[in-house]
């Protein structure tokens, strides 16, 4: 029994080691019963908030949003979208990832610049 | 030909784009070739993850328990300053080829400000704060705030990309890393 549980923990260390996303962490997403290694669940947090970054600099830019008031809309659309997901959907206990805090700042400087990127350049291109 | 992107006033963020694009590649690729496939490397990095998750292991185990051993406390300081001292050889390690990646961003950034001097290559849909607007506005005439620089669609190209591009490829630094730093000098009272 033990040595089952260490050969599996063994396989999720390799799989996380090459770095990517494995095909068992995509399975487990929307996985309520899952348990998620801290990692794997940092990973899939940094992933949600690029892909809301590149999602929202996209919309931004060719409606056109204009304003600082909407990169603060981004930060508080994409935090609370990254803290329903963790904490509703998978409802992980915190304290074993290192709090609230740990959680919410997986990718965010990444996912600002992006966002930031999108935004601009989509504004840039399509309105002038 | 003319390219279909020269109807654009803006076409030149596509360029700076383009070019942080394949400098982040090749950066990438520089330091795969000098640092990730290396043993050295590996061994570090494996060891850094192992070392991390014992000790959070051990960390949870005695927080479970009312009074923690002595024993107990000094296992987990030994595990935290071989983490430290792992993380500093990897920074260290890293440095010495990182100075190449250094040499290469700034010879890139150079070329591009002779290319793009003077000149707004995007427009911001905000007015940055002042702080922000010397990197924004650098090199630009006017008032206007809104116009952008090359430095600035350059550094958020770089951070955004290769930032993502090191995650996706799995170069990003191991996590229990993160706390270290090059300079941190271990406890060497602990370690005995």
């Amino acid at each position: 029994m033990k040595d089952k549980k260490s050969a599996k923990l063994n396989l999720q260390h390799k799989q996380h080691q090459n770095g990517h996303l494995s095909p068992s962490t995509f399975a487990k997403l929307l996985d309520l019963e899952a348990s998620w290694d801290k990692d794997q669940l940092g990973d899939v947090l940094h992933w949600i908030r690029q892909i809301v970054a590149l999602i929202c600099g996209l919309l931004w830019g060719a409606v056109p949003l204009v304003g600082g008031i909407w990169l603060v809309a981004f930060l508080l659309i994409s935090s609370g979208i990254v803290y329903g997901y963790y904490a509703i959907i998978l409802k992980v206990d915190e304290e074993e990832f290192g709090g609230h805090g740990s959680l919410l700042q997986e990718g965010l400087f990444a996912s600002v610049t992006l966002f930031l990127l999108a935004w601009t350049l989509v504004y840039s291109l399509a309105h002038f | 030909m003319a390219s279909p992107f020269s109807s654009f006033k803006y076409s030149d963020g596509l360029t700076v784009v383009g070019i942080s694009i394949c400098t982040a590649v090749v950066c990438e690729a520089i330091s795969w070739l000098l640092i990730y496939r290396t043993t050295s490397y590996k061994s570090l990095k494996s060891s850094i993850d192992r070392a991390s998750k014992k000790l959070e292991t051990m960390k949870t185990d005695s927080t479970v328990t009312a009074a923690p051993k002595k024993s107990k406390t000094k296992k987990i300081d030994r595990v935290e300053t071989s983490l430290k001292e792992s993380s500093r050889d990897l920074s260290l390690f890293k440095l010495k080829s990182g100075a190449v990646v250094a040499l290469v961003l700034f010879v890139v950034f150079g070329f591009l400000n002779n290319l793009f001097e003077g000149k707004a290559v995007a427009k911001l849909p905000f007015v940055p704060i002042r702080i922000v607007q010397k990197m924004s506005h650098r090199g630009l005439n006017g008032d206007d705030m809104t116009d952008c620089s090359m430095a600035f669609l350059y550094f958020l190209c770089s951070i955004s990309i290769r930032t993502n591009l090191q995650k996706f490829l799995g170069f990003a630094p191991p996590r229990g890393a993160a706390g270290a730093s090059l300079f941190q000098i271990p406890d060497a009272a602990k370690t005995n």
